[in-house]
């Protein structure tokens, strides 16, 4: 059963998060009661400085990880009172480096299936040729190893295997941060197109500004555990008004050094 | 003499034994390796092991009583499981509790099975059969119930990239450790299979020659071997299968969390 029905518009609010986590016998901030809402239709980017917390962030809300504090709603419901591996076909991530499980492509899509122990969709199934789609992968692409495939074609095989089950909340992880900028950017066009047609709330956590400069809707600057800043992105990137996200913003990408 | 008594070993025979100890401490030092306190410490220290061991065994086979026979096979299982602690640095969560109750059932419950079954002496408690037989189950399980979990640690944390792509794509935590406990399985079987394997050939396994230096008639002696093979490997198997099947949940939380170590 899915929480959420095809089209509905599914907001993921976050309300005062907090996680500690002791690193060599200290305890640590990790997250500092951080609150926001990501609405769909639109890419909420969450952008900062590694080891901010960004990553922990993203892993709570398909609760691949505990928060110490504070709740995350779905929609209405509080997640952590939703079974888990119900709650991660609705809420799928992309994580950073793309794993590819041994076989084809077409192996790969039917994991979620596997899984779920349901019927795995074939070639020509409804569900594989939407996810290609998608993911702008090409049919014949099915057959192929997909440990051999480049990786650029990996992350859109990941994402193509994540978006196969139809879920209403995407979570990218630096997408492509392993990524030339040519592939980074032809995959950002993806990501836009798949939350405009899909009506998708997608949070994407990002240190590339240039990324969340193309995609983003609306932007959350996080530094040490804090949500320092806010607001749509267009004005947050171009008229910052905390000195953090203007050294941050003025800071050369890790490209270009 | 007689085929079935062995030579007397006296006193002055084991100091001439002993004196191939210290030989070897001799080549020790001329070859500078710095080897020799330790050479000398350990060799004491198996003379005196060895010597308690004897005088113990000697005790318990005078009682005749369950109760000695059943508490030296707890301090077996006990120091084995002390042992492997202190040889795997990188321990699974709860590898006490993991790997004690899975050598107690395994070992334990094959040692039953094997002693009931197959070799049927009495009374059941007879510590000339069941010490020995259950040592060497015990001995040989500890080294697969190592490997299972050394290798299942090792496997969980090679793998986390793995798992997590699992579980983000719906994955239960036993689905998405499968890979990682087929191979710690697998692992754990491979030296007692190799052994099967070379049995005879490459070695002459120590009960066998030791039932035949005590007169044993070679067959036979081949038959105690065949049944205590296969007893060790049903309890290596048995021992590894219930390591990984309660060690693969420690890894994950109730909500499918993959929380390591």
């Amino acid at each position: 059963m899915a929480f959420v029905q095809e089209n509905d518009q599914v907001t993921v609010r976050l309300e005062k998060i907090a996680v500690r986590r002791s690193r060599e016998g200290v305890e640590v901030d990790i997250l500092r009661e951080i609150s926001f809402s990501a609405r769909s239709g639109e890419i909420t980017a969450v952008i900062g400085p590694s080891g901010g917390g960004k990553s922990t962030l993203i892993r709570l809300i398909n609760r691949l990880a505990e928060p110490g504090s504070g709740t995350v709603y779905l929609g209405e419901r509080e997640i952590a009172g939703l079974d888990p591996l119900q709650l991660r076909r609705t809420v799928a991530l992309v994580p950073q480096k793309p794993f590819m499980f041994e076989g084809s492509v077409l192996d790969n899509l039917q994991r979620p299936f596997v899984y779920r122990q349901e019927p795995t969709p074939g070639v020509d199934s409804e569900e594989v040729r939407r996810a290609l789609a998608l993911a702008r992968l090409d049919q014949g692409m099915l057959q192929r190893d997909a440990r051999s495939l480049s990786l650029g074609e990996q992350q859109r095989v990941s994402l193509a295997r994540a978006l196969v089950t139809g879920p209403r909340v995407l979570l990218l992880d630096e997408p492509t941060s392993a990524l030339d900028r040519r592939t980074a950017d032809s995959l950002a066009a993806t990501f836009q197109e798949i939350c405009r047609s899909q009506n998708l709330t997608v949070i994407l956590v990002t240190h590339d500004l240039r990324l969340a400069g193309r995609v983003a809707d609306y932007c959350l600057y996080l530094e040490a555990g804090r949500v320092l800043e806010e607001g749509r992105a267009e004005e947050l990137l171009t008229r910052p008004r905390s000195a953090q996200l203007r050294r941050f913003l003025a800071e050369p990408s890790e490209e270009e050094v | 003499m007689e085929s079935n008594t062995v030579v007397n070993l006296e006193l002055l025979d084991l100091s001439l034994a002993y004196g191939l100890v210290l030989l070897a401490v001799a080549l020790a030092r001329l070859s500078g390796i710095g080897q020799e306190g330790q050479m000398l410490w350990a060799s004491v220290r198996m003379v005196f092991q060895l010597l308690a061991v004897g005088y113990l065994l000697h005790l318990v086979f005078a009682v005749q009583s369950p109760l000695p026979v059943i508490a030296i096979l707890f301090v077996m299982g006990a120091f084995s499981l002390q042992v492997m602690g202190g040889r795997i640095r990188r321990k699974m969560p709860h590898f006490y509790q993991v790997v004690g109750t899975s050598l107690f059932i395994g070992c334990g419950g094959v040692t039953f099975l094997f002693c009931t079954l197959v070799v049927h002496f009495s009374p059941w408690y007879d510590p000339r059969y069941l010490i020995p037989l259950a040592g060497m189950i015990v001995g040989n399980s500890m080294n697969g119930a190592s490997l299972a979990a050394e290798r299942l640690g090792a496997e969980m944390r090679e793998r986390r990239d793995e798992i997590e792509t699992a579980l983000c794509l719906g994955a239960s935590g036993r689905q998405a450790s499968e890979t990682a406990v087929k191979n710690a399985f697998r692992a754990a079987l491979v030296p007692t299979v190799n052994t099967m394997a070379a049995m005879g050939i490459v070695s002459l396994p120590g009960m066998m020659t030791g039932q035949i230096l005590s007169g044993t008639e070679p067959v036979l002696a081949v038959r105690y071997q065949i049944a205590i093979m296969c007893a060790i490997t049903g309890a290596v198997a048995i021992t590894a299968y219930l390591i990984l099947l309660q060690g693969y949940r420690h890894y994950f939380s109730k909500a499918h969390q993959f929380v390591g170590e």
